[in-house]
């Protein structure tokens, strides 16, 4: 099992969400997160105030696949994420030691 | 009796309540089923004559005794026995506890309960609640007189410094945004401790017994003992319901209860709102009226005790404010109740709180109450009313406070009775903590807050009034079906012009209120990267203050949402796209200070790299030019000046991984770009954006995104070929158009979708840019449509010098920045059609 993190601009949620229910992935976790890369913070100044971003506000999908899917999802994500400018994000794939599910206590694949 | 039969009579209870017994006949008999077991656990202990007594107190003591709720029980005694003490106590408690029920038991002698008493305050109003179930008489009438003369008698001002100082505690601890969408039906404000504690007050101060009594003694108005009735009756029942629904002891109406609550009590979905929306209003509207009675009955006997009232900020010195309205202690007082005849009174009531920032005494609040019948239709259309109510909201000392006053009142839905419909209204989500009412009340709070803390952005309104009558009027629509901000925005015209606002405020307190989630869903449902999206925003709000007003009121709305409506994540988002649409509608050309900041570093870095001889003459560059490249880039692209020929066009292709970037260094002709544009399709190439610098010396610096239609990577295009045949294309020696339609219909894509294709369009914008006319092409994409539409204004003596080309959905919306060669932006009409029909001719094509 791999945990797939996946760091997106914010209005391509609707879309990655849209991509992965096609290929049958129902559930994810996301965080509305703020962080810089090669996209840095600015600072602005207008009309006499000063307007400082220093952490740029992306959203962060968290999806936990067996391991045969990564591959689709990463797929999916990488073409429905992408803009070609900077800042399109990063996706991260992390293994997954466990699962299980509180209700019932299944592990393993089953919880996913 | 058996623990099987206590669990079955319980039992039958629920049935009863399940079939409709109501709620307090149901504390009732609950209380009496458990008074029976007393007795008869009591009389099968050993006979103590005068020395026992078994006394409820509290909620059990009043007979009002909730399915899971503590049974608290005072083994009352004057005994030294202690073995036979405990035979008892356990012979009366244990049957309790072997059924599962919470008692709060104690056993204590007279002695020890005034002690206790002295200590703990609820101990203390328990004591006062107390009621003999059995043993013996002597022994509770004995606690009682030592009660009413200990905590009665000549303490009653103690008594009620503790009755207020315990409801603020408990108001804070209850008033937090979770008890908000989530009321504890008994310690949140307007919950069943707000009336315990009026009864409590009632009975130690006057000595007055119940509702009625209080009544008849003219400490509540009858409208007032009846409207706390039936939400008493109300609390009661949904407290009753949270028991049997969770099995325990819980009061508050949590989230997941709501709807099933709902359900039982019959409330379905079939209106505009939802069952648990109406049931929730209900509540809530129950909650607000005994909050409010609670509030005045409680200064009223503040007062009689000739108790100061609370501070409410600043301390100013009694004065006459205008004839008839005083400020008394700190309070507005209406001093002369005649001037109520006048239909301005009470709007001049209220002003007189909101510039002076005191709260309005509770009789003259009363006294506003039951004149509401005076707002009448004439109020309503004044003009000079309508400027007072609106100095009210947006000038307000204390904002929060003068505008509750106007809700509690029910001023402000008399004088607004299209917000009636908006009153106690629930939204049913985790979202929204305020009933709909509160929410309009905190984001006005929240525009008073925003005016400290962004005074720049309030600097640029000519008048703020509007936007603070939209922060109060912009959920107006809730409560009647879908799209509530249309149909918001309807009322506010109505309610705009009835207050005789100018046309242009009206016009402008409508917009808001129809747009006041347009910033917000943008922000985070768009590309804010997309200058053509920014584009289409700016026209859409069209002038600066309105954007400010729309910013200010999307902020404001969400901090008066709830705390997972507003965070920093959804401020950087909001706060990005309005300074980029402030940018494009304040202007384009001038730039912001921090690139002005940029040009002179650009300029200076520059000078450093060509070093002192070269540096010192430096061509004058552009400015937007100087901001979109490295001074290394600069100093590269003068470094082919000198060799520049007139014919020459130098290409420098760059793969930058999912597209090409594409420089193009040439002198200055008409038609340039189409001809660029062409030279680019013949090969199989698509522009993304274009941006043309014309140097004063006419050295032209063309800067091109790119990308091959074909899958082919970047190192199989034929730069070489393509470099060729482009510097015949600028010199006239190739005839592009026969070239290109020998090329088109392979290429040419066919539509997927033709059904949702868009009719072409062209626009003419001379408002966004102040040197330029923009102008907007939607069309369907193919393959030198860019040549054809770039061909067709260059030969129309139109010079392009920015263009940006998305493509969405095989639409494609092309946004070029133009000016006639001759007067500059093109304002004739005619010209304009000309053009636009000429396009459209070739887009067909």
């Amino acid at each position: 099992m791999k945990k797939i993190e996946a760091i997106i601009k914010p209005f391509k949620l609707e879309d990655v969400k849209e991509a992965l229910n096609e290929i049958g992935i129902k559930g994810m976790t996301i965080t509305e997160v703020k962080g810089y890369g090669r996209q840095k913070g600015h600072k602005e100044i207008y009309r006499g105030a000063e307007y400082t971003v220093d952490f740029i506000p992306k959203m962060k999908l968290e999806i936990i696949v067996e391991s045969s899917m990564v591959e689709a999802v990463v797929g999916k994500i990488l073409a429905a994420a992408k803009t070609g400018m900077i800042g399109d994000g990063k996706i991260f794939v992390l293994p997954v030691e466990q699962v299980i599910r509180v209700r019932t206590g299944e592990k393993g694949n089953e919880a996913i | 009796m058996e623990k099987g039969e206590l669990r079955a009579r319980r039992a039958a209870l629920k049935d009863l309540w399940r079939q409709g017994l109501n709620g307090r006949s149901l504390l009732h008999k609950h209380s009496a089923l458990i008074d029976d077991l007393m007795a008869q656990s009591f009389a099968a202990c050993p006979q103590t004559g005068n020395g026992l007594a078994l006394v409820a107190v509290g909620g059990y003591g009043r007979q009002e005794l909730f399915p899971f709720s503590d049974i608290d029980i005072l083994l009352l005694h004057a005994l030294d026995d202690d073995k036979l003490l405990a035979e008892v106590a356990s012979a009366v408690f244990y049957p309790l506890w072997d059924v599962g029920l919470e008692v709060g038991h104690s056993v204590r002698t007279v002695k020890d309960c005034l002690a206790d008493a002295r200590r703990d305050f609820f101990f203390e109003v328990s004591l006062l609640d107390a009621r003999l179930i059995t043993g013996s008489a002597d022994l509770f009438s004995e606690l009682t007189s030592m009660v009413q003369a200990n905590f009665v008698s000549g303490l009653r001002p103690r008594f009620f410094e503790d009755i207020l100082l315990h409801r603020t505690e408990r108001l804070q601890r209850f008033g937090l945004h979770s008890y908000m969408l989530e009321p504890h039906i008994k310690e949140s404000r307007g919950g069943l401790r707000d009336i315990q504690a009026m009864l409590w007050t009632a009975q130690v101060i006057f000595g007055l017994r119940g509702l009625i009594a209080m009544e008849e003694a003219g400490l509540l108005s009858a409208v007032e003992r009846l409207g706390l009735e039936t939400a008493w009756d109300n609390l009661v029942r949904i407290r009753c319901q949270v028991h049997y629904m969770c099995g325990r002891k819980n009061d508050q109406l949590f989230f997941e209860l709501q709807e099933e609550m709902a359900g039982s009590f019959g409330y379905d979905d079939s209106g505009a709102l939802l069952g648990v929306e109406r049931l929730m209003r209900r509540v809530y509207g129950h909650m607000q009226t005994v909050a409010v009675a609670a509030d005045l009955f409680l200064e009223h006997v503040a007062d009689v005790l000739g108790r100061a009232p609370a501070p409410t900020g600043a301390v100013v010195a009694d004065r006459i404010l205008e004839p008839g309205i005083e400020l008394l202690n700190g309070r507005i007082v209406l001093s002369d109740p005649r001037l109520l005849i006048k239909k301005s009174t009470i709007m001049r009531i209220f002003l007189s709180a909101a510039r002076t920032g005191a709260t309005i005494h509770h009789r003259t609040r009363k006294l506003i109450c039951t004149h509401l019948h005076l707002v009448d239709d004439n109020l309503l259309r004044s003009q000079r009313a309508a400027r007072i109510f609106l100095e009210i909201i947006t000038s307000a000392k204390q904002p929060l406070s003068v505008l509750e006053t106007l809700m509690e009142t029910g001023f402000l839905f008399a004088y607004i009775p299209e917000m009636k419909k908006v009153e106690s209204l629930s939204q049913y989500d985790v979202y929204h903590v305020y009933t709909v009412d509160f929410h309009l009340l905190h984001t006005v709070v929240e525009l008073h807050a925003l005016r400290q803390e962004m005074p720049e952005i309030f600097r640029t309104m000519a008048c703020q009034q509007v936007l603070f009558l939209a922060g109060l009027l912009h959920d107006i629509g809730k409560g009647r079906g879908k799209g509530h901000a249309e149909s918001g925005a309807r009322l506010a015209k109505v309610i705009g012009e009835r207050m005789g606002l100018a046309k242009r405020e009206t016009a402008c307190l409508t917009f808001l209120v129809r747009h006041h989630l347009y910033l917000p869903h943008i922000a985070t449902r768009r590309d804010l990267e997309d200058e053509v999206l920014i584009h289409h925003c700016a026209r859409h709000i069209g002038d600066i203050q309105r954007l400010a007003m729309l910013y200010l009121l999307a902020i404001a709305d969400a901090r008066a949402t709830g705390p997972n409506a507003w965070n920093h994540w959804k401020a950087a988002l909001l706060q990005e796209l309005y300074l980029k649409i402030a940018h494009v509608l304040d202007n384009r050309l001038i730039l912001r200070p921090d690139q002005r900041q940029g040009v002179e570093w650009m300029l200076q870095r520059i000078g450093e790299l060509l070093g002192p001889e070269a540096g010192k003459n430096l061509p004058s560059l552009p400015d937007d030019y100087l901001l979109s490249f490295s001074p290394e880039e600069v100093v590269h692209h003068m470094s082919f000046l000198p060799d520049l020929t007139d014919q020459e066009v130098l290409i420098f292709p760059e793969d930058q991984g999912d597209h090409w970037s594409l420089l193009i260094i040439t002198h200055d002709r008409p038609g340039l770009l189409s001809r660029i544009c062409g030279t680019l399709a013949l090969h199989s190439l698509q522009v993304f954006s274009a941006r043309i610098f014309t140097w004063p010396d006419g050295t032209v610096v063309d800067a091109l995104e790119i990308n091959s239609v074909f899958e082919g990577g970047y190192e199989e295009q034929d730069w070489q070929g393509f470099g060729r045949d482009l510097i015949l294309a600028v010199n006239q020696r190739i005839g592009l158009d026969h070239r290109l339609s020998r090329k088109l219909p392979p290429q040419r894509r066919a539509s997927t979708m033709p059904a949702t294709r868009r009719p072409p369009e062209v626009v003419f914008d001379n408002e966004t840019s102040d040197g330029y006319t923009v102008i907007e092409v939607f069309a369907d994409d193919r393959i030198g449509l860019l040549y054809e539409i770039t061909r067709t204004l260059a030969d129309f003596g139109i010079d392009i010098s920015r263009a940006k080309i998305s493509t969405k959905a095989d639409q494609i919306v092309d946004v070029f920045y133009v000016q006639d060669l001759q007067t500059g932006k093109i304002r004739d009409l005619d010209l304009q059609e000309e053009i636009r029909r000429e396009l459209l001719h070739v887009i067909k094509f």
